[in-house]
């Protein structure tokens, strides 16, 4: 066993917190462990004390976001009285804020191309972002506001529209206005939860 | 095939293989046939190779995609075009992992965005034209093509990505049938034939 350094005072989060904040800025390629160490105020060796590798700092990184993203969302959700407006406020939240973890989700895609255990990772993630989208579906068909779609089916919908626009935010296409993107997503959400047969979105 | 084209033709190889950060320019110059020194005089960065190989890519298809507008009713092209932009086995594949790349670089390096604006640009113009025309032809019910359009690129960025990485939850089949059903909808026309497609 190698000597343990000493690392008390560095908590891993902060660590996470730092990857996530540098490799987002930078792009993994162009992060060095010392990049995330000094940011987390800690060596090099603290930080590879917990991370053998950047593709390991980058799952664990991403997954810390994305806690965090539901941390918060899960607190504003609850002060919302209706399953609409949760879903509203969903659908306003993921692009804008979303903007750190759009650069993380796109450096998961490069890498889970050639990396099948970051796929895993992604994929979980994934599920768990559609889940969320269901579970307001749920709730909004339990309390009468939505019609009986199948929430399964209208999160895989609405979650890659939104992801869609998001990359296309991400991108700074001067064509795509965040307000306009809301419209669109709510627009599809009403189309697949208003109960009735016809389907269109206008 | 000029030395220029067959650079990019190999480049396009090797970014979707290795990716655009493990890829060797002197690799591009061995597949190409050409010398290190001439990849350097046509592309004098990586940005300028990926977003070239990614025009030329999009230039390939177009003309195909040119071939089909004028002879085929609005469905049929609709289909075809939602058919071309799936990350099926082959030349497909592989424009999605450089897409994919393409998305990653350009929040990097902002030299990019252009190119990846003028491309969403032409795809949009791409559906959002197709569209219009059906609607002109009585086809497709009447609607805001180039808000169809919108929905239609975001739909297909979201779902392609996970079809493309062998996501369980958006296998091939499941993508052309998702992306036509919302598109269905909004065109006034029958959902179910997707899977009948035959291209």
């Amino acid at each position: 066993m190698s000597p343990r350094p000493t690392l008390a005072h560095v908590r891993r989060p902060a660590i996470l917190a730092a990857a996530a904040a540098v490799i987002s800025e930078r792009g993994l390629a162009a992060t060095r462990i010392s990049d995330v160490a000094d940011r987390a105020g800690t060596s090099a060796p603290g930080v590879l004390y917990w991370f053998e590798t950047k593709d390991q700092l980058l799952a664990e990184a991403l997954t810390f976001a994305d806690d965090r993203f539901y941390a918060s969302l899960t607190r504003e959700l609850a002060r919302l009285p209706t399953a609409t407006a949760r879903l509203e406020r969903l659908v306003a939240l993921w692009p804008s804020e979303g903007d750190v973890e759009t650069a993380l989700w796109m450096e998961l895609w490069v890498r889970a191309l050639h990396d099948p255990d970051l796929n895993a990772t992604r994929e979980r993630l994934d599920r768990r972002w559609r889940e969320q989208i269901a579970a307001i579906v749920r709730e909004g068909q339990a309390l009468g506001e939505f019609g009986p779609a199948e929430p399964d089916e209208v999160a895989l919908v609405l979650g890659a529209l939104m992801d869609g626009f998001a990359i296309q935010i991400a991108l700074g296409d001067p064509a795509v206005e965040p307000a306009r993107v809301q419209e669109h997503c709510m627009a599809l959400a009403r189309a697949q939860l208003d109960g009735s047969e016809d389907r269109r979105v206008a | 095939m000029s030395s220029r084209e067959r650079i990019l033709d190999a480049a396009m190889d090797r970014i979707a293989r290795d990716g655009i950060d493990g890829v060797r320019i002197a690799r591009i110059a061995m597949d190409a046939g050409v010398s290190t020194g001439l990849v350097h005089y046509h592309f004098a960065t990586r940005e300028a190779l990926l977003a070239e190989a990614l025009e030329h890519s999009f230039e390939l298809a177009g003309d195909v995609r040119i071939g089909d507008a004028a002879l085929t009713p609005g469905e049929r092209r609709l289909r075809t075009m939602v058919e071309q932009c799936l990350p099926l086995p082959g030349a497909q594949e592989r424009d999605w992992v450089l897409w994919v790349e393409l998305w990653l670089r350009a929040v990097r390096h902002p030299e990019l965005r252009p190119t990846a604006a003028r491309l969403y640009a032409r795809m949009h113009e791409w559906f959002q034209g197709a569209i219009e025309d059906g609607v002109r032809t009585g086809e497709f019910a009447a609607c805001d093509a180039s808000a169809v359009a919108d929905r239609t690129l975001a739909l297909l960025d979201g779902f392609g990505v996970r079809a493309l990485l062998g996501d369980p939850s958006m296998p091939l089949e499941r993508m052309r049938e998702e992306v036509w059903a919302v598109l269905a909808a909004d065109l006034g026309v029958a959902p179910e034939a997707a899977a009948e497609y035959v291209p």
